[in-house]
């Protein structure tokens, strides 16, 4: 298998982060860069919804405005997402690469398996849970969210490093439905984090040390780490501009 | 006539349907929740298909609009969506009489 590109590119905005992964997407379907790992975070602090989220239903806007959150639509499906404390990853291949020319399903648990790998290197046993989540003791650590695209395929997943309940439930309306057949029926009670998990604080950088060992094993080895194209940064501050800002796309549904 | 529905069937994913329909034809589907698709594109022109669909057919109507687009779903089915629509019709055709 090819190595992948490795990419870390720190904080960044939710509309610049949702344009690079784009960005990525389309340089790889292009063929101008290989099958590629991302490693990020968020400033400021953000919520992201999935593509078929109602944004109203799922945000409370005006909280989000009072605590400085910025609010962004993902390309993906899935929940909303308080990003704060975090480490986020995005891998983008080709929908022929042999980790996930299986089913959806299939391919979900081969990507994903980079970060079941990153928790282990941190010291957390963990597993795949339902379609597209990773959890340790019956809690959440993980969730995931996959597009496919251009005839490649975009992963991107968040690892909950520390929480702040507070304001997390204070920017997302859970309604009770969600809540229904799960183990834990307090949303609180069934969110953790790596730091929780470890008894001590584990900070980005220290996760990002983690997660290139955890997804280099996953993904059959990783480069050098680099930085991304000038042609993809370009690309995506326009796509950050043009789609991730405008409420067109945020409020379409 | 206008309804909504909010629910979570036993291992998939919240489904939000907002329903209008006038003479038992579907006006206007708005599916949202935290369920996936690919493609997605294929899941909104399907969607936008409903319109001038009977109501009591909405779930197998949907069904036919993504199999005619290769979408594909994880978390929700197009049953759900249809029993979601069966809910709101006999919850406000209730109210109304």
């Amino acid at each position: 298998m090819a190595v992948f590109r490795y990419l870390e590119t720190g904080e960044n905005p939710a509309v610049f982060n949702m344009g690079l992964d784009e960005a990525i997407l389309e340089s790889v379907a292009s063929g101008a860069e290989p099958p590629t790992l991302r490693l990020y975070a968020w400033r400021p602090r953000a919520v992201s919804i999935g593509y078929f989220q109602g944004l109203r239903e799922e945000v409370d806007l005006d909280r989000c405005a009072e605590l400085g959150v910025d609010v962004v639509r993902r390309l993906t499906g899935g929940g909303a997402v308080f990003h704060a404390a975090e480490l986020t990853y995005s891998v983008v291949v080709p929908e022929t690469h042999p980790l996930v020319s299986g089913d959806i399903l299939h391919s979900y648990r081969a990507l994903g398996a980079g970060v079941v790998a990153g928790l282990s290197e941190l010291g957390i046993a963990s597993e795949f849970s339902g379609l597209n989540d990773v959890a340790s003791g019956g809690k959440k650590l993980s969730g995931n969210a996959q597009t496919r695209r251009r005839g490649c395929v975009l992963q991107h997943g968040t690892v909950l490093l520390g929480v702040d309940p507070e304001a997390m439930f204070s920017v997302l309306l859970v309604p009770d439905e969600k809540l229904k057949g799960k183990l834990i029926s307090d949303v609180r009670a069934r969110v953790s984090s790596v730091s929780d998990a470890l008894g001590r604080e584990v900070g980005y950088a220290e996760a990002v040390a983690a997660f290139e060992r955890g997804f280099a094993s996953a993904l059959g080895g990783l480069e050098e780490r680099s930085e991304p194209s000038g042609a993809e940064l370009e690309r995506a501050r326009a796509l950050a501009s043009e789609r991730f800002s405008s409420e067109a796309w945020t409020a379409r549904r | 006539m206008k309804g909504s529905y909010v629910g979570k069937a036993e291992g998939r994913k919240l489904l939000r349907l907002t329903l209008e329909w006038n003479g038992g034809v579907v006006m206007r589907a708005d599916i949202r929740g935290d369920f996936f698709a690919h493609p997605e594109e294929g899941f909104d022109e399907a969607e936008s298909a409903l319109i001038g669909a009977p109501v009591a057919d909405l779930g197998r109507t949907f069904a036919s609009e993504l199999a005619s687009r290769g979408v594909v779903l994880f978390g929700l089915t197009p049953d759900d969506v249809g029993e979601a629509a069966a809910a709101i019709v006999a919850r406000i055709e209730a109210e109304e009489r």
